[in-house]
């Protein structure tokens, strides 16, 4: 890929890192740094309505105010906390449901694959979109319900994976010797297996985390994400799009951050796609 | 009966037999996750004012919701089998018509995104494997890093604020061109990526070394031989390609403020508009599940590989 310039004739020479890699990883380091250090960094209290609303920016309001008169800059540094924590807790969900429960039907036998794979073609059937909102809707709109609604959309892409990855491992010496040494085959799954999965599903998570946190911002656009006040990126967005002729700041701070934070865990995700998962082409969207 | 013809249509069959379970897998899912939502549509509209009490249990009557689910979903299932998509509980019109008016809209958006897709995603590695040291393969480069990085969502916003509010080149409100263009863009990105790769390790391929030995050139070995090999997995991917397609044009839709069933879901899931809810999943899930098993068995035509049951 154009992130790496291959040398494929040395077996041991890794590609080197792209300029553009080293961007997002410093872009992602200062997203990191910023969520940790957020209450620091903020100059005013990032729920507070109290200043005149729709400011430009200003010395005493560094992003402007909002719709509400809420500081810009405060809300956007408490929401890239917000922000990464949903969306990495979502990845998180769908690794888990994804990958584990996957490996232990796999383990269980045929059964069991087709249950939970007919489960998968189910939900790959259904635009993503439509379906968390609607079951972010029946268990009440709220942080719980985005998180396991986009958990569990996203659990099929790692659930694939670990299939492909279970059937390759399979067909190795390793497995049969587990097997002849009298392992049993969830023993052999979780004990032999999975360490050869985790590879493939940390790449998957790192391709899954940016769109999590782009699907979080959707569906708060939506109206169905977070509640109003709590200030994630989405959020942020929602709520300053009705004022873009008034306070085109507030939608663009918002917009920016959560376009380069995307961004950079996207091409970091891609780049250890192209560097360690060689199934990567079966499961391209 | 001929065994290839048998295993083909055994392998078919399979298929079919599966896609009918998904089918009906989404017409449960959707029936009994739509109806966990708290409160329905008479509630909401009895929040709003608009119904007195007892209006509000003739209209519970009428609608069949004071009868349980197993029994509001056997009548349900009934009425979609036989065809009837039901009436919107809250504007009292067929979902059909609801339907019929914002479907076109929402085709519309997604053929013209799926046209630019399809021509760019493979226009351009193809002309990037035609001349390997001309502008196209950075092109190809430039549109995959920019589907993966990219999200419609925010790039279609950053679009409303530059070329609508602030330049006032597109109306805010029902521009159709660039949506198109930016979700075109996406799926184009996301082909030309397989197939770049796909393009670039069937060139090192022995048929392709015949290719040349025969005496072809670039043209005919690339047009002839390296794309259509490569094709296959694009249209294993059209079902993909497609579901995606229809979620960016939900978003887009809400964004660009264009009619259409992205926009009409929202209403109705904010409504609680269960039944239009309802049938519009249904009825987008039901369009990939057709799209996915018409890929399958085209497929299974062309290649024979993908026979084995």
């Amino acid at each position: 890929m154009p992130a790496v310039s291959t040398s494929r004739a040395g077996g041991l020479s890794l590609p080197r890192w792209s300029r553009l890699t080293y961007i997002a990883v410093f872009i992602v380091a200062i997203a990191l740094f910023v969520s940790v250090a957020g209450p620091l960094l903020v100059t005013h209290d990032p729920y507070m309505f109290g200043a005149s609303m729709n400011e430009p920016p200003n010395a005493e309001h560094i992003l402007g105010t909002d719709d509400q008169g809420q500081d810009v800059y405060s809300r956007l540094v408490t929401g890239t906390g917000l922000s990464l924590l949903y969306g990495a807790s979502a990845a998180l969900v769908a690794l888990f449901l994804g990958g584990l429960v996957a490996l232990l039907a796999m383990a269980l036998g045929k059964v069991a694959e087709g249950i939970l794979f007919g489960l998968v073609d189910l939900i790959r059937a259904m635009p993503g979109i439509l379906f968390a909102l609607a079951f972010i809707v029946a268990f009440e709109p709220g942080v719980e319900s985005v998180i396991l609604a986009l958990g569990i959309s996203f659990a099929p892409n790692f659930a694939l994976i670990t299939r492909a990855t279970y059937l390759q491992q399979m067909a190795r010496p390793y497995t049969s010797a587990a097997k002849v040494l009298g392992a049993s085959r969830i023993r052999t799954a979780f004990v032999h297996i999975l360490p050869n999965v985790a590879g493939a599903l940390i790449t998957q998570f790192a391709i899954v985390l940016p769109r999590c946190i782009v699907s979080e911002s959707v569906l708060s656009f939506l109206g169905l994400g977070v509640s109003p006040e709590t200030p994630t990126w989405g959020r942020m967005i929602a709520s300053a799009t009705p004022y873009t002729e008034d306070a085109p700041h507030a939608v663009i701070a918002p917009i920016i951050a959560l376009s380069l934070v995307t961004f950079s865990l996207a091409i970091i995700g891609n780049e250890l796609r192209t560097r360690f998962d060689p199934s990567r082409r079966r499961i391209a969207l | 009966m001929n065994p290839r013809l048998a295993r083909l249509l055994g392998s078919i069959g399979l298929d079919l037999l599966r896609s009918l379970a998904i089918a009906a897998g989404i017409v449960v899912f959707t029936f009994f996750v739509i109806r966990m939502i708290p409160g329905d549509v008479v509630d909401l509209r009895g929040i709003e004012g608009s119904l007195t009490y007892s209006q509000q249990t003739a209209m519970r009557e009428e609608l069949g919701l004071n009868k349980g689910w197993l029994e509001q979903f056997w009548l349900w299932l009934g009425m979609i089998l036989s065809g009837d998509l039901g009436t919107s509980a809250r504007y009292s019109t067929p979902i059909a018509d609801l339907l019929a008016t914002v479907i076109p809209s929402t085709l519309a958006l997604g053929t013209a995104a799926l046209s630019i897709g399809l021509v760019l995603g493979i226009g351009l590695p193809t002309l990037a494997c035609l001349y390997p040291r001309s502008i196209f393969v950075a092109l190809v480069e430039f549109i995959t890093i920019w589907s993966i990085t990219i999200p419609t969502f925010s790039i279609g916003i950053l679009c409303v604020i530059v070329f609508a509010v602030w330049l006032g080149w597109i109306p805010a409100i029902g521009n159709f061109t660039v949506p198109a263009l930016i979700l075109g863009l996406d799926i184009a990105g996301t082909l030309a990526k397989m197939l770049h790769e796909d393009m670039t390790d069937i060139q090192t391929a022995d048929f392709i070394r015949t290719a040349r030995a025969k005496g072809l050139n670039r043209a005919q070995i690339v047009l002839r031989h390296i794309l259509p090999n490569a094709l296959t997995t694009v249209v294993a991917l059209i079902g993909l390609i497609l579901a995606s397609v229809l979620t960016g044009a939900l978003t887009m839709e809400v964004v660009f403020g264009l009619p259409g069933l992205g926009t009409l879901a929202l209403q109705a899931i904010k409504g609680r508009d269960y039944p239009v809810v309802q049938a519009i999943i249904i009825w987008l899930g039901l369009a990939v599940v057709v799209a996915n098993f018409i890929t399958d068995m085209v497929q299974k035509l062309v290649d024979p590989r993908l026979r084995n049951l």
